[in-house]
């Protein structure tokens, strides 16, 4: 499954590009995301929490920097994880990118590459696009959140996503797309 | 004719309540799960999340140390034991818990047993299993690509490939499609689907270290063969295995199969010397118990100009999963599908069929069929009417013109069958009238000219059901007769054990009344039991709809065996000789005076207490019945269907349903019977499907995407019956249970088909949801 977003932030590009080139910042913006340890300059541990429908699924896995190009402003992240149960993996290969906008602001596109086996793919196939929609937004708006707070303030606890609101969520975007 | 007994005695044709369900409405039931022994502990199973991946290795260390966790079986556990892997029903073997590698999702790797079964669903959570990834296969058209994985290693033959088999003459079809002026094809798929019984499987392995006696509660529709195959596979001496399948909620096909589970079971009862408990989540049964169905079929039919079929070619491609784990006669790789030509007179048939392995589960069970010969009626339905469109005829006259006429029966089908019984065109023009066909084709057209969509559908199965005979059918080597005891106790009551097993078909009042019809002792007086191998004398069990034609027969002749001993027993009481007496169900009567006559409860105390010299005392008998043929059972149903453009939801108005399965037992049953059946039609034509994505993930693994039809999705189903016995049957039966899950999915489909068809749809597959008609609509430009 590929995902691409984009979005743009007021920010100039230098200061955005501080933030996503900062895995453990960037985890704190994740919903139910976090590192929780470093294993090299480019290697991190981490887990996160995905819950859809009745299912919530805890990955445990490592974060990896495969390619951090500063003067392009492009970063590439490998992530793999287990569940911890034992019920099923997931893996993601996200290409982060900024451009400069006339403005001043910076604009922000992911694609991702995202594998999913196990009881979040059995349970959740029908939903699990409008899961990572609901999630990406959240993303965004932690993204902006913290750009406006320096790289040293402590992060806030970051929960799943909930049942319900994935569901109510979910409901909505399906029944009211754009096009 | 069936002689008419008393509404007292209550045999054959009165619409008896079914005895069973006074106990099944009041929560009485005893289902496996039922079962509580001293000292009993549960085991829950450690499942692949992988369809396909390399087992490196499996650690139990930290499920042990939980409290309350008492064993932990892996595969190399089993391995030691010669029992990693078990044989299937059909030559293959399965694993019964991984090694060396897993190749489908859910596959079972380890069995965690604790003292409740919370602790062993956590303690299964802590089983740690390194998987390493492979290549995944799931579409079978690309099982044979030099570019696909290879799924079994443990296979001499290094290919994905199970069997190739074929029937018919290939040469004088080709000829027939050569000369043919019409010919018709139509790719129809029968997805992959589950029964999903109410019940999931499940069982309670009892290994009594004193006795050395095994005692194992299984959801079993076979008990017999069950005690049989532990007893081969597991080297435990028969005697010393007593298999009790208890009451069973629902079994369609989904409880003939031995599954891991079950031996996991037993195993961990014979390490612990303690009962255990297994009993499948839903999940667990959607995901690895036998599946239905899986035929990916192309047929083609070759006709004359003025519509007679002269000929049909069939090849079909059949997805078996893992393991090739299909319940069906050893002899028949694809089943009975070769009864595909279907109800229709033409000299030419081929089918082949290619059964290949894929990265899903294993089964190819006969869901509420008799081994694929629901494939096979849907298919030949199908193509029937995509002729009727090549011809542009009505699908109504080209099926009447080719029928096969009564006087032609027994039928000699091209691909072999002999076909006992029909007459079509009886149950065609009985539906044709019920349901006003003229006027709803009239109907059809003003609603079109309206811009409306309205469907018609029509099928005209045949079934073929009630294996044996035992000289061409057999399960993994026992033929399949089957059996019934009958004992007659002092004061007239009886008792009666079979060697089948009901799951919810009524049993026990169905073979009381065939007691009843054959003997006069009133139905309610016999006692009928079955699923205990210490009691019950030995059978093949139920499904494929042979209960009726075969145990029912035994049931028939073991009563009249009994009727001839109580002939004698008769001609002592009244002094007079057999050749002077006359039997009407319930009393002998001295032939021209009806006043000297013997009561069957009489009769029975004498039996006992009073019987001539050197007559062996007691009244009973047993018989082990192999019926000569199966018995050939048919009918028409016929859809209406109103299509909401705006949706694609498909309303169906109206169904009737002729069936004709010869003498009927128990007409409210069997109306019964049918309703259930016809429900289980309507969802897997309109609802169900066991996908998987292309990593080989269950779509469909759940109650959240395998839909059941409630009352509210489930129409008003108007039966109706013609009848033709069956001529060789001891009173004209045949099996029906099945019969509308194999007609119905045809008359639904061609009833959406129908509908659509002026727009220039001749096929779409099952299941019809909303979204796919709606696609269609959009597709041609019916809806923006």
């Amino acid at each position: 499954m590929q995902i691409e977003k984009t979005f743009q932030v007021k920010e100039p590009i230098e200061q955005v590009w501080n933030l996503l080139s900062d895995p453990r910042r960037v985890a704190t913006c994740v919903p139910g995301a976090s590192i929780t340890e470093q294993v090299d300059e480019k290697t991190y541990k981490g887990a996160i929490s995905v819950r859809v429908g009745p299912s919530t699924t805890d990955y445990k896995g490592q974060l990896q920097i495969v390619r951090l190009d500063p003067e392009n402003h492009e970063i590439e992240i490998l992530g793999k994880g287990q569940d911890v149960r034992g019920r099923g993996s997931a893996s993601m290969k996200m290409t982060g990118k900024l451009r400069s906008l006339e403005n001043g602001g910076t604009e922000v596109t992911s694609v991702s590459e995202v594998n999913v086996v196990g009881i979040l793919a059995q349970m959740g196939s029908r939903v699990i696009t409008e899961v990572s929609n609901i999630m990406f937004g959240q993303f965004t708006r932690n993204f902006q959140a913290q750009l406006h707070q320096p790289a040293d303030a402590p992060s806030a606890e970051v929960k799943p996503v909930s049942a319900a609101s994935v569901a109510w969520a979910a409901a909505k975007g399906a029944f009211h797309r754009d096009s | 004719m069936v002689f008419q007994t008393s509404p007292e005695i209550g045999g054959m044709g009165h619409p008896i309540k079914r005895k069973e369900d006074l106990r099944f409405l009041q929560g009485k039931g005893n289902y496996v799960d039922d079962v509580q022994l001293p000292e009993m502990v549960y085991g829950h199973m450690v499942r692949s999340p992988y369809a396909h991946a390399r087992l490196k290795s499996v650690n139990t260390e930290k499920a042990k140390q939980l409290p309350g966790v008492l064993a932990v079986i892996t595969g190399e556990d089993l391995a030691k034991s010669n029992l990693a892997w078990m044989p299937t029903l059909f030559f293959d073997k399965q694993m019964v818990l991984a090694t060396g590698k897993v190749l489908f999702q859910a596959q079972e790797v380890a069995f965690v047993v604790a003292e409740d079964q919370y602790t062993a669903a956590d303690a299964a959570e802590l089983v740690e299993v390194d998987y390493e990834e492979l290549p995944v296969l799931v579409d079978p058209h690309k099982a044979l690509d030099p570019a696909s994985p290879i799924l079994r290693e443990d296979r001499e033959e290094k290919s994905n490939h199970i069997f190739h088999w074929e029937v018919g003459d290939k040469a004088a079809t080709d000829k027939a499609f050569e000369d043919a002026a019409v010919k018709a094809q139509v790719h129809a798929v029968f997805q992959r689907c589950h029964p999903a019984p109410l019940e999931t499987c499940g069982c309670v392995a009892d290994f009594n270290t004193a006795t050395s006696r095994l005692t194992i509660y299984l959801t079993s529709q076979a008990p017999h063969a069950h005690r049989t195959l532990f007893a081969l596979v597991g080297g435990i001496p028969e005697n010393n295995i007593r298999v009790i399948a208890p009451d069973i909620g629902g079994g369609f096909g989904n409880k003939v199969p031995i599954y891991p589970g079950y031996v996991c079971a037993v195993v961990a009862s014979l390490t612990l010397g303690r009962p255990v408990k297994w009993i499948e989540t839903r999940s667990e049964n959607l995901q690895s118990t036998g599946f239905a169905r899986d035929y990916h079929m192309t047929a083609e039919l070759a006709a004359t100009k003025d519509g007679k079929i002269q000929a049909m070619r069939v090849k079909t491609l059949a997805d078996h999963g893992a393991f090739n784990a299909a319940a069906q006669p050893t002899k028949f790789p694809a089943g009975l599908f070769s009864v595909c030509t279907g109800a229709y007179d033409y000299p030419a048939a081929f089918c082949e069929v290619d059964g290949v392995y894929t990265n899903k589960a294993p089964g190819g069970i006969a869901y509420r069929c008799s081994f694929r010969v629901t494939e096979a009626a849907y298919l030949i339905e199908r193509a029937v009417d995509v002729l009727a469109l090549e011809l542009k005829v009505d699908p109504v006259e080209l099926r009447r013109k080719n029928f096969i006429p009564p006087e032609k029966f027994p039928y000699k089908s091209p691909l072999g069958w002999s076909y006992d019984s029909g007459d079509y065109d009886a149950a065609m023009k009985l539906a044709l009238d019920t349901v006003g066909y003229d006027a709803l084709r009239k109907e059809q057209q003003e609603k079109r000219k309206k811009g409306e969509l309205m469907g018609i559908g029509i099928s005209s199965f045949v079934e073929a059901v009630g294996a044996g005979p035992a000289h061409t059918f057999d399960i993994a080597g026992i033929k399949m007769f089957d059996s019934c005891e009958i004992r007659v106790h002092p004061t007239g009551k009886a008792m009666c054990r079979m060697g089948t097993k009901s799951q919810g078909q009524g049993h026990e009042t169905t073979y009381a009344q065939i007691v009843a019809q054959e003997l006069g002792i009133p139905a309610a007086d016999v006692t009928v039991e079955e699923g205990d191998t210490d009691t019950a004398p030995y059978g093949l069990g139920t499904y494929a709809s042979r209960s009726t034609p075969v145990s029912g027969a035994a049931t028939a002749m073991a009563a009249r065996k009994i009727r001839d001993k109580a002939k004698k027993l008769a001609a002592h009481l009244l002094e007079c000789s057999e050749e002077d007496l006359d039997w009407e169900p319930g009393k002998f009567f001295v032939k021209g005076a009806p006043s000297k006559s013997k009561t069957i409860q009489d009769i029975a105390f004498a039996a006992y207490t009073n019987m001539p010299a050197g007559m062996e005392p007691g009244l009973e008998a047993v018989d082990y019945y192999d019926p000569p043929n199966l018995t050939f059972p048919f009918g028409t149903y016929i859809c209406v269907v109103d299509i909401d453009k705006g949706t694609g939801e498909v309303k169906v108005r109206r169904f009737v349903a002729v069936d004709d399965c010869g003498n009927i037992i128990n007409p409210m049953i069997v109306e019964g019977q049918i309703h259930g059946g016809l429900t289980e039609g309507l969802a897997i034509a309109f609802m169900q499907q066991i996908d998987y994505d292309e990593n080989g993930n269950v779509q469909g693994g759940s109650f959240m995407d395998y839909l059941l039809p409630t009352a509210v999705e489930t129409p008003n189903w108007e039966t109706g019956k013609t009848c033709t016995p069956s001529p060789h049957h001891p009173f004209g039966a045949k099996g029906v249970g099945e019969s509308p899950n194999v007609g119905s999915p045809a008359a639904f489909v061609n009833a959406v088909v129908d509908a659509l068809s002026h727009l220039g749809v001749k096929h779409i597959d099952m299941p019809i949801a909303p979204w796919k008609v709606w696609n269609i609509l959009q597709e041609k430009g019916v809806v923006n």
